[in-house]
């Protein structure tokens, strides 16, 4: 039993502390103490883990202590602590008021931690594809090759980007920030000759654009003014069609290599 | 100290507005031309008015009749937006006109824009994302907060009359819809997927306040739906919140409402199975509760993909056989049209391409590609997270027999967050990320789905306008570039068009009043009102 209890003492000790709050629930609630926390985790392993189980989430013998509406409601031990002296055949550690209030900083941290687990936390490992494949891909039936090569543009790829997961975003959701290509439009009115530039803005009832001159224009767009927009990323939206979640592992694999 | 007691009313004037009468059973049943009286103007959610003083022929003589900027700092307390954000649709009832944002109802004269009341109280907390609206019955007014209250308003004053807890703050539920009135029952939803807790609809007493009935999204422990869950812990903990606005057909005395995701949201390796009743359009009798139908719209979702989407009533001929149906537009990307006496499927297809589903079910319901479960490195699937369609409402014209949506297709990556440490995932377990929209306006024919025409929105990666259709063959609705525009209803083509400061954050409504046919739209903390000539 020993045993078990410092193992799982080990699988907690993983859990990274919480040290942004939710955003939903009450507002009454104390602030929550790290330090108390941190206490409060070794006084649970050595309590309460076997049966409550090494993420609080209950076991065999236990409740979980996540859903748990008397945790829930805790403010500083005002719940628990009188739950547990009712019940002591399954509580019997007497502990203090101090103990107690460890205690309920652990758990708070705990329902915190789910509370907040839309966020990642930890690295997202996107390194998963063949890296040959990908570059098979990126030759032939990606047509990746017609715009971009490893000598060109994407030479040193991997050490202008920080991480896979970013590399992966960015293939799949480029944008043209860091590029010296920009969305073109021709707009052509109804009288008078086309006029073409970078693309400002444009909706159904106006487009503009600024020239190559400099100069800052806008039109209507009423019947008779023809307008031509050309985005150099157009043909990307257009391959989220196609792409596979295997292709988009291997290519990840393939442009990660990019030294 | 209870909190209604330091209830803040600010009296602009203690000026009562020359009305038409307020909204009592009948005027539900039957709304009057002088009024917007419910969240969706009707009980059958199609956001379509009988009124033609503005028409295709005669719109661009629309013009600016008053502007009421809200005047609040934001919501009171709790996590969520910061800003004051009009999401709600404003109800009008006896010349007054009601709109909301979190921790805050002002009463504006319809006529002028000008306030009547404004009315605010401390929040305890919850999520401030957005609130709904009000519903209005008698001299009392309804409205939700996000600290799980329903208010119970004095509609001269905005006096608090009574509250009463709908949701347990403690669990981290919070509420944002709007309130629906049927016979003697306020109808109540609630949301909140940050942990994982059931969820249900309720009815109180109008007078007092009193809970009448509450049902559960999930099945009772025992029955065959129950076998959609791994076990009674996963389904007694398994979401399916209740934000989305209802529906009521008084011949079959039935409320229609949508269902949200199943909890854990986005990891669902512990809840195999569909999941029922999340992700589903329900039908319930509105005096007890019980359960009538239901058709699940997204089985097993591992998406955020709430099926909350309004379920709009309409009568149509199917096979040379009149019927009573029911549509919804689901933020999965799919169309369905049930019959809503049954619930059995008429239609089922995209109406945006989405790439999630392996087909459809003999009873209509997609079937979901495991492969597009979020991934630990990553799915692309579409829609996203924020799917083809969201809280901003649809709307139906009998008179061109179209279902209008303002839709997004969109793509993201769905990564799952592993914890081999962690053999009980709660809460979401991963998330979307990145992603590539574009929007546009559709209008389906409700025989087979498909589109009769598109408008693409230029330059809009999404929208959140709801749309409103009227008797003059008018469509209302708004893109992501800060447009209000009205179509022709029938073909599609854009007639007058009002560049607002911000783009479209409600749904449109419009009511008469002296002749003067009102159109009204929120944009960010803004009501514009056009107004057409006096008939």
């Amino acid at each position: 039993m020993h045993a078990l209890r410092l193992l799982c003492l080990g699988a907690i000790t993983l859990l990274l502390p919480v040290t942004a709050l939710a955003q939903g629930g009450p507002t009454d609630r104390p602030p929550l103490d790290q330090a108390a926390a941190l206490r409060g985790k070794r006084l649970y392993a050595e309590h309460c883990i076997n049966c409550h189980g090494s993420t609080a989430k209950g076991g065999p013998n236990g409740p979980d202590l996540i859903r748990s509406s008397v945790v829930l409601r805790d403010r500083l031990g005002s719940g628990i602590g009188p739950a547990m002296r009712a019940t002591p055949v399954s509580h019997p550690a007497a502990l203090t008021a101090e103990q107690i209030l460890d205690l309920s900083h652990f758990l708070r941290e705990r329902i915190e931690a789910v509370a907040r687990n839309r966020t990642p936390r930890g690295p997202i490992n996107v390194l998963t594809g063949n890296p040959e494949a990908g570059r098979v891909y990126f030759n032939a039936a990606g047509r990746c090759h017609t715009c971009h090569s490893p000598s060109g543009d994407f030479k040193g790829l991997r050490a202008r980007i920080s991480d896979a997961l970013t590399l992966q975003q960015r293939f799949l959701f480029p944008t043209l920030t860091r590029s010296d290509k920009q969305v073109e439009v021709t707009v052509t009115p109804a009288s008078g000759p086309a006029v073409s530039g970078r693309l400002m803005r444009i909706d159904n009832f106006s487009v503009s654009l600024r020239g190559a001159d400099g100069e800052y224009r806008s039109f209507s767009r009423v019947p008779g003014v023809a307008v031509v927009v050309h985005d150099p990323l157009a043909v990307h939206h257009e391959l989220l069609d196609e792409y596979t979640d295997e292709v988009i592992h291997d290519v990840v694999a393939y442009l990660w290599t990019l030294e | 100290m209870r909190a209604g007691a330091v209830l803040v009313v600010m009296l602009a004037a203690a000026v009562h507005v020359a009305g038409q009468g307020r909204v009592d059973d009948a005027a539900l049943l039957n709304p009057a031309p002088d009024s917007w009286p419910m969240y969706n103007g009707d009980y059958s959610g199609r956001r379509f008015s009988a009124l033609s003083t503005i028409d295709s022929g005669n719109v661009t003589s629309l013009s600016l009749g008053w502007t009421h900027r809200i005047a609040a700092s934001g919501p009171a307390g709790g996590g969520g937006a910061s800003a004051a954000i009009i999401k709600g649709t404003p109800v009008v009832a006896n010349g007054v006109l009601y709109v909301t944002i979190p921790d805050h109802v002002w009463a504006l004269d319809a006529r002028t824009g000008r306030e009547l009341w404004h009315a605010t109280w401390p929040s305890r907390g919850g999520w401030h994302i957005g609130n709904r609206g009000v519903a209005v019955l008698g001299t009392t007014v309804y409205v939700e907060t996000p600290d799980c209250h329903l208010l119970a308003l004095d509609d001269r004053t905005g006096q608090e009359k009574w509250r009463t807890e709908i949701c347990d703050l403690d669990q981290f539920y919070y509420a944002s819809a709007a309130p629906l009135i049927v016979k003697n029952h306020v109808i109540v939803g609630v949301s909140g997927d940050d942990l994982d807790i059931p969820g249900y609809l309720e009815a109180h007493d109008p007078e007092t306040g009193t809970r009448q009935w509450r049902w559960y999204t999930h099945p009772d422990p025992g029955t065959p739906e129950a076998a959609t869950w791994p076990s009674a812990e996963a389904m007694l903990h398994g979401g399916g919140m209740t934000w989305g606005s209802a529906t009521y057909d008084p011949e079959l005395n039935l409320i229609y409402f949508g269902t949200g995701n199943p909890q854990p949201v986005i990891n669902g390796r512990q809840r195999r199975g569909d999941n029922l009743y999340t992700g589903s359009i329900i039908a319930l009798n509105p005096d007890t509760g019980r359960l009538a139908w239901y058709f699940q719209s997204s089985p097993h979702d591992t998406h955020d993909w709430d099926s909350t989407q309004t379920p709009v009533l309409f009568d149509g001929t199917i096979d040379g056989r009149p019927r009573k149906l029911l549509a919804q537009a689901a933020r999965n990307g799919w169309f369905f049209v049930l019959d809503r006496q049954t619930g059995r499927s008429v239609v089922s297809t995209e109406y945006v391409k989405t790439n999630w589903a392996r087909g459809v079910d003999p009873n209509g319901r997609p079937v979901p590609n495991p492969q597009k479960e979020p991934q630990a490195d990553g799915a692309l699937v579409s829609p996203n997270q924020g799917g083809a369609q969201n809280w901003p409402p649809p709307a139906f014209s009998p008179q061109t027999g179209l279902f209008y949506v303002n839709a997004t297709r969109a793509f993201s990556v769905y990564y799952l967050y592993e914890d081999e440490n962690d053999e009980k995932p709660q809460g979401w377990g991963g998330n979307d990320r990145g992603g590539w929209s574009e929007a546009m306006l559709l209008a389906l024919d409700v025989h087979t789905g498909k589109a009769r025409w598109q408008f693409k929105w230029d330059g809009s990666a999404t929208t959140r306008s709801g749309l409103l259709a009227t008797a003059g063959n008018l469509l209302f609705a708004g893109d992501g570039a800060g447009n209000f525009v009205a179509f022709d209803a029938a073909r599609g083509q854009p007639l007058w068009r009002a560049g607002l400061h911000a783009s479209l954050t409600n749904g449109p409504i419009t009511y008469q009043l002296d002749g003067i046919q009102y159109v009204v739209v929120a944009a960010n903390d803004t009501l514009y009102a056009f107004a057409s000539p006096r008939r």
